[in-house]
């Protein structure tokens, strides 16, 4: 995967005069009833194009230490924050370590698809359609979760980049990268143009109810469009792509109108070169990218809502044991995720480590996989999200379920 | 844009004058296939073969090749114009060879580090499953010996074994790109070329059709193309998804069959293609087909600018970015399956949302980069006949030129309401009234459902 350049800041700065000049229509706020909020939020951060499992976690001691070290001499990471006897955290990650000695942070090590794919796009599909194997499947995984489990509210779902598969045929979905982007243009007949559009919009067929979703959406965010946001407790967003969308979803959940999963995007994992630089480098940007939006995500919203998030972090796969001929990594299998919330057993590394000797690899190149991804997502569905009907999101697999006990 | 395959590897991929680590390497790596996505919407706009537009954006995603994947963006032009455009009213058994041995292709798919040594059958997975036979026509993990054979042996379907042989008999095909100057034999052209110290000569058996060990050069390859272009099950997968295109999400099976018939029978024709399209467009189920389907974003996009007749020469970024929030970034989507062609994927919120803003960013003059000169100008005022001038006039004139037909009686009403304000529907409309308020009624007939139908 090469950097994506996208005009979006280049083109802002052209329009910003047109943009400024819109004047806000004023609309009247929906009301929308509180609702009873049964289950957590669910924050879903996807991290695309395969993290390096081993050098995030890496083993700290023993003789797996020993075989990270002999296959890595320029890329292993030294400086290890410990989480146990056993593993360490890259330093990078130093902002998430406070939440993980408080026990909301949860580590699940050689977790992932158990699926022979060193694919991404295959490893990712069958990671979000929530069917190994099959991409034949017509709907995300938390699609099936959200329609056995029933949504009312207005706006149930948001993806802050274009919707992922794990969403796929979930209609109610916003996607809205910031309330910014989530804005409608028009100068001030803008009222009498939405006006217009709800007569217009009024009607039965899947086109006219979703736009009739969309002027609603609108009310909700539009409020928040162009007002500065204060985050709470102090928390501090970095003005990169995931600290923007993790602010986003915190305006969303502050709204209490009803937010059940946010979907994140967090790209350029494929580190297949020039991977570190010491325990610096390109990754360690990336960790930090992610450690300190996570921390200070959960920091802002420490006011309250904690107790009703549950943050999950994944990957596709993890990579090569072995580094490569340019200081990378290629693509591997095991992987490593986590877990973030109030309700979260943390403080641990969960699943069973399987080892780095040559003959404890996947396909003597690879972490193993030794706990399924669907493990952790079953554990949160049962556990966390209200969810008890296992087999309609995750289909055969709920007779292997049994969980590692990662959620309270 | 204008260079030749082998030009664009030598200019921007082998000889990239700039630092990796600096944008401009980036910059110039990525801009042949950035100026592809400016004439895209360039010809979407103005060029007066629209049908040809059309089929260049369904043949893109019927052979999906992301724009970013890895080690060939700039090569994205040609094998958009070498490959499909080239093809795409032509024979399907030729385009199905020029796609396979387009480096493009190669390596989106990772043909090009397919060996004999670890065959990767990425490509020979989604030529199965997405360019040819379908998903439809997989009968998954079985044995391939258990399979019902057709009249001349052939299977009638396809298992996980085919995929593999067909990886093998595929092995070698791959770009002549040795930029690290270490493998024997091969040069920096950028051509597609044929490997054979990579290519497994053993024999193969592929959806039922013995393939002997030690043929000549391609001939395996081709043997899989050609099994796979002259199945029925290919006919009817194509015939399909045109159908789903041009008619309607689910469409008659009597125009499927239609198409089918003749997409075998003139299966070794020079304008196979293109008599297939005759047969879908032709037929009276294309006539009955409006309403059947949303515009895709790049559809409603360019229908905007048509409709109001807007001006530009170089093309403002902000279109791009706009039709990528309505979720079609162009040439971006990453999967091989091309983006979706279902309603569904279409009427989500930011979708619509951003139809409605690019109504209101082109009728309003918002769009222009000024600083860069891409400016786009779109005078509604000057389109609208004097003497038209009540809100009423002026709402049925402009819908009928937006829409070609009524809107419902309700909804005529609440576009008359905009243009009239604190006027009312039948008086004259005072001249600065008109001018303020004209481009706002243009935008809403635009944003109405009818608008997005076709």
């Amino acid at each position: 995967m090469q950097k994506t350049i996208i005009p979006r800041r280049q083109f802002l700065q052209g329009c910003s005069a047109a943009i400024a000049s819109m004047a806000g229509a004023k609309l009247t706020n929906l009301a929308f009833a509180q609702e009873d909020n049964p289950s957590d939020t669910l924050v879903v951060v996807f991290l695309r194009g395969g993290w390096d499992a081993l050098n995030v976690v890496p083993p700290r001691d023993g003789d797996d230490r020993g075989f990270y070290e002999k296959a890595r001499p320029n890329i292993k990471i030294s400086n290890l924050l410990p989480l146990n006897d056993q593993f360490g955290l890259h330093p990078a990650m130093s902002p998430l370590l406070d939440l993980y000695q408080a026990g909301k942070a949860g580590i699940v090590h050689a977790v992932g698809l158990d699926y022979n794919t060193r694919s991404h796009f295959d490893a990712q599909e069958f990671i979000e359609l929530g069917t190994p194997g099959s991409k034949s499947t017509t709907s995300g995984w938390i699609t099936r979760h959200l329609q056995s489990n029933g949504i009312t509210s207005i706006l149930p779902v948001i993806s802050t980049t274009s919707q992922p598969t794990s969403l796929l045929n979930f209609t109610p979905t916003v996607s809205l990268s910031t309330p910014e982007d989530f804005s409608q243009w028009g100068n001030d007949l803008l009222a009498s143009q939405q006006t217009a559009l709800r007569q217009l919009y009024t009607g039965d067929t899947l086109l006219h109810r979703a736009g009739a979703r969309t002027l609603d959406a609108l009310n909700i965010v539009s409020p928040l469009v162009n007002k500065e946001y204060q985050p709470s407790n102090g928390a501090f967003y970095n003005d990169d792509d995931f600290g923007r969308q993790l602010k986003t979803v915190a305006q969303m959940i502050k709204l209490d109108a009803g937010l059940r999963v946010a979907a994140v995007d967090f790209g350029g994992w494929d580190t297949h070169e020039y991977e570190t630089d010491g325990d610096r480098g390109y990754i360690a940007d990336l960790l930090n990218s992610l450690a300190s939006g996570l921390a200070n995500f959960y920091l802002d919203l420490d006011s309250g809502y904690t107790q009703r998030l549950s943050v999950v972090v994944i990957s596709e796969f993890g990579r090569r044991l072995v580094q490569n001929e340019s200081y990378g990594t290629d693509h591997g299998h095991g992987s490593v995720m986590f877990t973030l919330g109030g309700s979260v057993n943390g403080g641990q590394v969960f699943g069973n480590w399987p080892g780095l000797n040559n003959d404890q690899l996947y396909d003597h190149a690879d972490l193993a996989v030794t706990t399924d991804y669907r493990q952790v997502m079953s554990e949160l569905l049962s556990k966390r999200l209200g969810n008890s009907d296992i087999e309609s999101v995750f289909p055969g697999f709920s007779g292997s379920y049994n969980p590692l006990g990662i959620f309270r | 844009m204008h260079k030749t395959l082998e030009q664009l590897y030598a200019d921007h991929i082998a000889a990239n004058p700039y630092n990796s680590n600096d944008d401009a390497y980036w910059d110039w790596y990525s801009k042949p296939a950035h100026e592809l996505v400016d004439a895209t919407i360039l010809r979407g706009v103005y060029s007066r073969k629209q049908l040809t537009e059309l089929l260049a954006d369904f043949w893109h995603n019927h052979f999906n090749v992301y724009f970013w994947q890895d080690d060939g963006v700039p090569l994205l032009v040609s094998y958009n114009r070498d490959v499909l455009r080239k093809h795409m009213l032509g024979n399907f058994r030729q385009m199905l060879e020029a796609v396979a041995s387009h480096p493009s292709m190669l390596y989106y798919l990772n043909q090009n580090n397919s060996s004999d040594a670890g065959p990767n059958e990425n490509f020979a997975r989604e030529l199965f499953e997405l360019h040819t036979l379908g998903a439809e026509n997989y009968l998954g993990v079985q044995n391939p010996n258990t399979v019902e054979k057709d009249a001349n042996g052939i299977a009638i379907g396809y298992v996980d074994n085919d995929v593999y042989e067909a990886a093998r008999c595929l092995t070698g095909w791959r770009v002549d790109d040795n930029l690290g100057g270490w493998e024997e034999g091969i040069g920096i052209s950028g051509n597609f070329i044929y490997y054979k110290p990579w290519h497994d000569r053993f024999n193969k058996i592929v959806l039922g059709k013995y393939i002997e060990a030690d043929q000549p050069d391609l001939k395996d390859g081709r043997d899989v193309l050609d099994l796979l272009a002259n199945h029925p099950g290919t006919a009817r997968h194509i015939a399909r998804k045109l159908c789903s295109r041009f008619i309607a999400d689910l469409p008659p099976e009597s125009v499927i069959q239609a198409a089918a018939n003749t997409f075998t029978e003139f299966r070794d024709a020079p304008d196979q293609l293109k008599r297939v399209m005759e047969t879908i467009l032709l037929s009276d189920e294309f006539k009955q087909s409006w309403g059947n389907k949303i515009k895709r974003p790049m559809e409603a996009a360019f229908s905007v600018m048509r409709a109001l007749n807007s001006d530009f020469t170089r093309v403002p970024s902000g279109i791009s970015w706009m039709i990528g929030l309505m979720g079609q970034p162009i040439f971006e989507r990453r999967s091989p399956d091309g983006y979706a062609d279902t309603k569904e994927a279409w009427a989500n919120s930011m979708s619509i949302l951003y139809r409605w803003n690019i109504s209101v960013g082109i009728a309003e003059n918002w769009l222009s980069n000024d600083d860069q000169g891409h400016t786009i100008q779109t005078d509604v005022l000057n389109q609208t006949p004097a003497d038209v001038r009540t809100a009423t006039a002026l709402a049925d004139f402009w819908i009928q030129r937006l829409l070609g037909r009524n809107m419902a009686d309700a909804d005529r009403a609440a576009v008359i309401g905009v243009m009239a304000q604190q006027y009312t529907a039948e008086e004259q409309l005072p001249e600065d009234h008109v001018r303020y308020v004209l481009p706002a009624m243009i935008e809403v007939i635009l944003m109405s459902p009818d608008f997005q139908w076709k």
